[in-house]
């Protein structure tokens, strides 16, 4: 929901309370104010009536309806009035009406009387109608106003806030490019602004140092491993060691050749997070997949594994040919890795999907955790589970679809173009 | 074969001095662009291993520097970096070969005598290792002067074996120079020990001694004497 419709929303709610509430105020003061007109009117007629016995009129004329005249017989001990109201069968309308009634005990030239008045009311239900229909108008004018008026308002309080916002949804961490910010002299917004700006140049800087210092750790990290590892090789050359000196060795050969790899793959997914590689270029990869099917295929019967391949001819893909390279490679690599005796590997490849399959072990780590770094299934020491992750990656900066799943002993993992 | 290594880490020139150098090599070093334009210009090598990264200046700048002053001699770039757009470029510069650090010093090896044999002998040179005869440019190996047949991997590993004679080459080293990165540490043991399983076979079969000896654990030495 917009802000400007939550913030109208519960404008019209309060306007509503008001409104209702303004009406039952406007109802009583109406009804006070046709209760004094209607009381001044009885007294008026009752000054009528008394000057009309005054002048001698027989009180049988002066009676109709709605005055009543009684002569009374003991003297009066003091003037009196007094208003009531009333229900009366109402000729008219044909039902029992509200009436004002006005009983008078006054003494006439001597003689004392008892009249009743009455007037009708101007009617309750009339108040109510004439009331409601007032607000209503009122409460119509005041929303279309209000709707007219917010629209506009908005189109121009709210416009800084808009192109903040678009320009939030363009923004982009890695292209390196300042949040654009709209100029705007509201203050609320001028703070935001400013916030914002803080921010995203704080994590635009942050993220360069961090690509940068990937990049440069991985990269100045293989010169010293180098001279590690060459120190290591010379020193194997002695002929005086011991073998368990040279497994010792050995041991830390392995180790600093994993460590290289490591620093390599994280550069490589580094560069393809920061979309280094060429996207734009068609790349057949049919015959990549052919050939690493090749390389593997010597690699799999060493391994005691069938290799089959149904591989379409003539599929291109907009992707780095080394990607794709790496990729498919990743795939064979990881397949073959994580096989069984007499196992076996299947590559598909057709316009819409790559799919690798293979025999294996049950895998250990649940299915969505393998295309994360460092998630390895089964124990496996020798690798640096990094291959899915690659792939992954790959797969995302191209918008393909990779999924795992494992069915009937068989892995199967698929990059959907 | 004379060499020389242009690397601006000391420390890595110290270790292919000494792991190159025997009688076969005789090894020099320039540790910076400047000393070694002056050695290009007053020396002739055979290979020259070149760090494209140099404090001073652009190895690329040296390779198009032999080409001209040099066009007989070998070039193996050496480079931190595995952007394949360095290789390439290396590559078209005239490049006979790239490898990128850290680098076995036994793949080191075997590289450039592979650009020596090529670049020197036209490819028409014999390896000899006591009996055993392979023929570089058409892929023959004879044992006593009797032709044998070998894979096309069993021959890379033979001929690895004879450049690297007398030295332990681990398991690692030797899958990684037949097959790259495609080799998973833990399969590289049995990876490697067909094929060495094989063309020890043939040698044997073929009357010639096993020279492939395994020590236990660590991988296997190409050598005479056998302890």
């Amino acid at each position: 929901m917009k802000l400007i419709s939550k913030a109208l929303f519960w404008y019209f709610l309060l306007a509503a309370a008001v409104f209702g509430i303004g009406g039952g105020v406007t109802f009583v003061l109406v009804k006070e104010a046709v209760e004094q007109e209607t009381d001044y009117e009885l007294a008026r007629n009752l000054r009528q009536i008394i000057r009309a016995i005054e002048n001698g009129q027989p009180t049988e004329l002066i009676e109709n309806n709605h005055v009543k005249i009684y002569p009374l017989q003991q003297a009066l001990e003091k003037e009196n009035r007094f208003y009531s109201d009333t229900l009366v069968y109402h000729v008219r309308t044909e039902r029992m009406e509200n009436f004002r009634k006005l009983v008078a005990f006054r003494n006439v030239e001597d003689q004392p009387f008892k009249i009743e008045i009455i007037d009708i009311y101007f009617e309750q239900d009339d108040i109510i109608d004439v009331v409601s229909k007032i607000l209503l108008r009122l409460f119509l004018i005041f929303s279309i106003v209000l709707l007219l008026g917010s629209f506009l308002i908005s189109r121009f309080i709210f416009k800084p806030f808009e192109e903040l916002l678009a320009s939030i949804d363009r923004w982009n961490l890695k292209s390196n490019v300042p949040l654009e910010i709209p100029q705007t002299n509201t203050k609320e917004l001028q703070k935001l602004n400013k916030f914002l700006k803080r921010m995203t140049d704080k994590a635009r800087h942050d993220y360069q140092n961090l690509k940068e210092f990937t990049e440069n750790a991985s990269h100045e990290m293989q010169t010293p491993l180098a001279i590690a590892q060459g120190k290591l090789e010379i020193l194997q050359e002695d002929a005086s060691l011991t073998v368990e000196q040279m497994q010792l060795i050995q041991s830390a050969l392995f180790s600093l050749d994993k460590l290289s790899k490591l620093g390599k793959a994280l550069t490589l997914l580094t560069k393809i997070e920061n979309l280094e590689f060429e996207t734009s270029n068609n790349t057949n990869i049919s015959d990549i997949a052919r050939r690493i099917s090749l390389q593997f295929s010597e690699l799999a019967e060493l391994k005691g594994l069938g290799l089959e391949k149904d591989i379409r001819s003539g599929v291109q893909l907009q992707i780095d040919p080394l990607l794709a390279d790496i990729m498919i490679t990743n795939l064979l690599k990881n397949a073959l890795q994580h096989n069984i005796d007499e196992g076996r590997i299947e590559v598909l490849l057709d316009e819409h999907q790559l799919c690798v399959r293979n025999t294996g072990p049950e895998p250990s780590t649940p299915m969505h955790e393998l295309f994360g770094r460092f998630k390895k299934s089964n124990g496996s020491n020798g690798t640096l589970g990094l291959g899915l992750a690659i792939v992954k990656k790959i797969a995302d900066v191209h918008q393909m679809e990779v999924s795992y799943d494992f069915k009937a002993g068989l892995h199967e993992v698929s990059v959907k173009f | 074969m004379k060499i020389l290594i242009v690397e601006d880490e000391k420390e890595l020139l110290s270790n292919v001095n000494a792991y190159l150098s025997n009688g076969e090599i005789v090894c020099e070093s320039a540790s910076n662009f400047r000393e070694a334009h002056d050695k290009l210009i007053a020396f002739v090598y055979d290979v020259v291993v070149l760090d494209i990264m140099l404090p001073d200046g652009s190895g690329l700048d040296l390779l198009g520097l032999i080409k001209e002053e040099q066009p007989d001699t070998g070039i193996l770039i050496i480079s931190a970096k595995n952007a394949l757009d360095d290789k390439l470029e290396g590559l078209n510069l005239g490049a006979d070969d790239y490898l990128t650090k850290p680098f076995h010093l036994s793949e080191l090896n075997a590289r450039l005598r592979a650009i020596y044999r090529r670049r020197k002998l036209q490819g028409k040179s014999v390896l000899t290792f006591e009996e055993i005869q392979v023929h570089i440019d058409n892929h023959e190996v004879s044992v006593n002067e009797v032709p044998i047949v070998l894979t096309v991997k069993e021959h890379e590993l033979l001929v690895f074996f004879i450049t690297n004679k007398n030295r332990v080459l681990n398991k690692q080293v030797i899958a990684e120079h037949l097959w790259g990165d495609n080799v998973d540490y833990l399969d590289s043991f049995d990876f490697v020990y067909q094929h060495i399983k094989n063309l020890r076979k043939k040698l044997v079969a073929a009357g010639g001694e096993n020279y492939i000896q395994t020590i236990y654990g660590l991988g296997y030495k190409f050598s005479k004497n056998l302890s």
